[in-house]
């Protein structure tokens, strides 16, 4: 609907009175400035209010960065650990793979998962999941043949 | 356009200065966050139990999409396995040779056990090889049509031989 009136608009008077339309965005809204809206035909746009501290934080594009310098790492992982298996490898394996999995059940989590109670529910489920799965990676390699051997052991069935 | 708007009416944009105001004093910003929004969409309609639109059930399968979804499958699956070996490691008594040789006093066929390692390595050949064509994407090449046919058939094709050559090592 919105999508047909604006193209009417650009047919019948050009571009410049589709900026002015406010009948596309009718939605509610919290006006944090002082002034009222002194016109009749404003825009309502979604800014960094300046009173959010998390306004100019990126801790999203970081965490972004990090599962991809984690996935690199991981890659990395798989050759060093055929060559030269040992307990260092064994540890690192266990840090590497729970955070990857951690991190990439988180994305599932949030795709799929909706509203702040469920939300809440499944990561910490996820969190408590991720911290067994290290814990007994971690107990496997201090007292049992290690992630290595293990795997050489299974495959030279 | 809102994007224009919202980089004008940002504060510590040089622009910001009183007298650019005339390029944005007509947006208000609003006062909920993208996350929110999101919050208020998915509230009001399981609040109002409206049934989700057919999706996955009616739009014409692709090899792009079976790719993705069985990226995310091989990464549950796996993730799924590691988690379950750990849970029997803190668990279960006795150590891992035993449980080995428990499997090999079962003399279960070859068959059977080259299915077995098909069952563990091709997941994760699948899941690395797709996983570095993501990687590609993320450095922001192979994003044209054919190309991302043709990586996807390579990455199908790398995985079944790989997985073919682990089960014969």
């Amino acid at each position: 609907m919105a999508a047909i009136v604006r193209l009417s608009s650009v047919c019948r008077r050009g571009v410049k009175p589709l900026f002015y339309q406010s009948t596309l965005l009718v939605r509610p809204v919290v006006v944090l400035h002082k002034e009222q809206q002194p016109h009749p035909l404003t825009a309502r746009i979604h800014s960094s209010p300046p009173l959010y501290a998390g306004s100019d934080s990126n801790a999203a594009s970081l965490h972004w960065t990090a599962e991809r310098v984690l996935s690199i790492a991981l890659l990395a992982l798989g050759p060093v650990a055929y060559f030269s298996p040992g307990p260092v490898i064994d540890y690192s394996l266990a840090a590497a793979l729970t955070l990857h999995g951690h991190w990439g059940l988180g994305q599932v989590l949030t795709d799929y998962v909706h509203g702040d109670t469920k939300v809440k529910l499944a990561s910490a489920g996820l969190f408590v999941l991720s911290t067994v799965t290290f814990a007994g990676l971690c107990y496997f390699n201090y007292n049992d043949v290690g992630i290595c051997n293990a795997i050489a052991l299974l495959w030279s069935k | 356009m809102a994007l224009l708007l919202r980089t004008l009416g940002r504060q510590g944009v040089c622009l910001s200065k009183p007298h650019y105001h005339v390029l944005y004093r007509h947006a208000a910003p609003m006062g909920t966050t993208a996350k929110e929004e999101m919050n208020k969409f998915w509230a009001k309609n399981s609040r109002l139990n409206r049934p989700m639109s057919p999706h996955i059930t009616i739009y014409k399968w692709s090899i792009p999409m079976m790719m993705s979804i069985t990226h995310r499958g091989t990464g549950v699956g796996l993730s799924g396995a590691i988690s379950a070996f750990a849970m029997a490691a803190l668990i279960l008594p006795g150590n891992y040779t035993h449980y080995l040789d428990l499997i090999h006093s079962l003399s279960v066929g070859p068959i059977l056990i080259g299915l077995a390692k098909f069952g563990i390595a091709f997941p994760l050949s699948y899941h690395t090889y797709n996983g570095i064509r993501h990687l590609y994407w993320d450095i922001g090449k192979g994003f044209k049509i054919p190309e991302v046919y043709r990586t996807g058939y390579t990455v199908i094709g790398l995985s079944v031989v790989t997985s073919l050559a682990l089960i014969l090592m």
